[in-house]
């Protein structure tokens, strides 16, 4: 991001006051309960306990990211309205958890489920099954944390303009975030998440607001405004791309649904009526969300027309800059609102940071290297694995590796190919173990490599969606052919609910 | 406890059919490439057509999880007034 011009003293101010106000918001978490830190599920899952508000800004703050105004908005500039897809794929999501958060809140509650892990080994009781997932998971995950950490680092240093360097910048609020959320865990993220989310939202607005003063009348005959600069922005798409735009639908809607922070979330809500109330909420973000920075990305064609592709990058540095120009008011709006953009950063990267450890310390040791671990113990492997994750992504952001680096942009692709098992495991009796983790390989292997060799679609088809279709293929194949054998599974054509749904 | 009352959206075909055309009008590939014009309140009319798709599908989806989704609501509200204060 381009160093901004208005920055420097007053962005700083403006951070600290964010940073306090988080350490704040975490350390009143921290104390409302103060049996946070014996529990698992006091810990990741907030005991079980989310009310409506903190539950839809906690959905909201971790699926909408700095990213989604940064790199969104250019995203339109450079693909104009084809950039429309940005709505649906991330309002798409919503219909992907219809397909099993119903249930899998059911189950989350009577099994006391702390992450997708516990369902997975409670449905197919198999070691590999449950050990690939957890790799998988856990790299999709680490890898989505690597790209928020590079981001916050940006963010900071352009709102400061160099005041605050990248690395003060990463490091500062990376101990931030790991201070509230050892104080108060998901309640802490949940909590702080409110007030993110508020900033988020105000601030995309006013942005939008300061980008249509500056277009001034190019507004109304904005598509004409467009056209002369390049027909191709505002024209139908061929057809490579619409068959991209389905792709893009099945890879965002599958794989944001099914990220264990988003499946944790499912497990944290207090009660079905308020999981559903979010759900409903959250459906209709994506307009208000996506689609204003759409139209942001829209204005800057016409507004600063002929950025390349590094050049459009910039672009919502370069607005704010001369948004930031207009009168004071804008002046200091802009400022707060790059605040906002490091808060929207910093909210997806503590729920990916908090999903992690509970991975650690539910899966990893305490079902396999400690399994008789006290659970306060169990915790602190997560909170130290946590800790020890940073540090290692953050010598990658600072010295990416050459060659590899595609491997570190792979996250959806992979993590994608846990939904067969974890949501066809939750209706198909049948379904067993050995398919599903031959599918959820081959999946992984194939979406793994089209992505390091460059192929990352073909005629538009991403490979991560490629190998989730070879993926399903293999784990129905294989179930019908080798059914599952498992006699004490009653549970999955009938589960967990005293009463059994078999009517509309 | 009326088992009449319990709703699970994966066992209601029609929800998913609904999805699926509401998706497929959401995706551009049936207008011809390359078209702009006409334009309606100052988009190209396809981009309009697909905006509107877009909140047909917000809509479609927030009804359907207000609507269509009661697995343990009832017994849930029911403990909650037996005991008092939630959990």
């Amino acid at each position: 991001m381009t160093d901004l011009k208005f920055a420097g003293l007053d962005g700083v101010i403006i951070l600290i006051a964010y940073a306090v106000i988080m350490l704040g918001i975490g350390w009143l978490a921290g104390r409302s309960d103060k049996t946070v830190n014996n529990s698992l599920s006091n810990y990741y899952l907030a005991g079980r306990n989310l009310g409506f508000v903190a539950l839809f800004f906690t959905l909201y703050a971790t699926q909408y990211s700095g990213n989604t105004i940064v790199g969104y908005a250019p995203s339109a500039y450079r693909t104009g309205l084809t950039w429309l897809q940005s709505i649906s794929f991330m309002t798409i999501i919503i219909g992907i958890y219809l397909l099993f958060a119903p249930r899998m809140y059911v189950l989350g509650k009577k099994h006391n489920f702390i992450t997708p892990s516990d369902w997975l080994s409670h449905r197919f009781k198999s070691k590999r099954v449950t050990i690939l997932a957890i790799f998988l998971m856990l790299w999709g995950l680490g890898n989505y944390l690597l790209e928020q950490l590079v981001a916050i680092g940006h963010a900071v240093t352009s709102l400061t303009g160099g005041t605050i360097p990248y690395q003060v910048a990463v490091v500062g609020f990376i101990l931030v975030m790991l201070a509230y959320e050892w104080m108060g865990g998901m309640r802490a993220v949940a909590f702080t998440d409110v007030m993110q989310g508020i900033v988020l939202m105000v601030g995309i607005v006013i942005f939008l607001i300061g980008a249509i003063y500056l277009a001034g009348g190019k507004i109304g005959t904005i598509t004409e405004s467009i056209a002369d600069v390049d027909p191709g922005l505002v024209g139908v798409p061929d057809l490579t791309t619409s068959i991209n735009w389905f792709s893009m639908l099945l890879l965002v809607g599958f794989g944001a649904a099914i990220y264990p922070h988003a499946v944790q979330r499912i497990f944290a809500s207090k009660s079905e009526r308020t999981l559903k109330k979010s759900f409903a909420r959250m459906a209709w973000m994506p307009p208000i969300t996506t689609g204003l920075v759409l139209f942001i990305g829209l204005i800057g064609i016409v507004v600063i027309p002929g950025l390349d592709t590094a050049g459009s990058e910039q672009l919502v540095g370069l607005l704010a800059n001369e948004i930031a120009g207009i009168n004071g008011f804008f002046y200091w709006v802009m400022i707060i609102f790059f605040g906002a953009i490091v808060a929207a950063i910093i909210s997806t990267a503590d729920s990916v940071l908090l999903s992690f450890s509970s991975i650690v310390s539910n899966d990893l040791y305490g079902k396999y290297i400690n399994p008789d671990a006290p659970e306060k113990k169990k915790l602190m492997a997560g909170k130290i694995a946590g800790v020890a994750v940073i540090s290692l992504l953050l010598w990658i952001a600072w010295n990416p590796p050459g060659t590899l680096y595609e491997i570190f942009v792979l996250k959806f692709e992979l993590l994608v190919q846990v939904f067969p098992a974890f949501v066809l495991g939750i209706y198909w009796k049948k379904m067993s173990a050995k398919p599903v983790f031959w599918g959820m390989l081959l999946g992984a292997v194939v979406a793994g490599l089209m992505t390091w060799t460059g192929h990352k679609t073909v005629m538009g088809i991403h490979g991560g969606v490629i190998g989730l279709a070879l993926n399903f293929l293999v784990a129905v194949v294989g179930s019908i052919l080798v059914p599952s054998t498992e006699k004490d599974d009653e549970e999955v054509a009938a589960p967990a609910l005293t009463r059994v749904p078999t009517q509309n | 406890m009326n088992s009449k009352t319990i709703k699970e959206p994966i066992r209601k075909k029609w929800i998913w059919i609904g999805l699926v055309l509401i998706v497929l009008a959401n995706v551009p590939w049936y207008f011809p490439e390359g078209d702009i014009y006409p334009l309606v309140f100052g988009l190209p009319y396809w981009a309009l057509i697909i905006l509107i798709s877009s909140l047909v599908l917000s809509g479609y989806l927030y009804w359907v999880t207000l609507t269509q989704w009661n697995l343990v609501e009832e017994e849930e509200e029911q403990e909650q007034r037996e005991g008092g204060t939630a959990e």
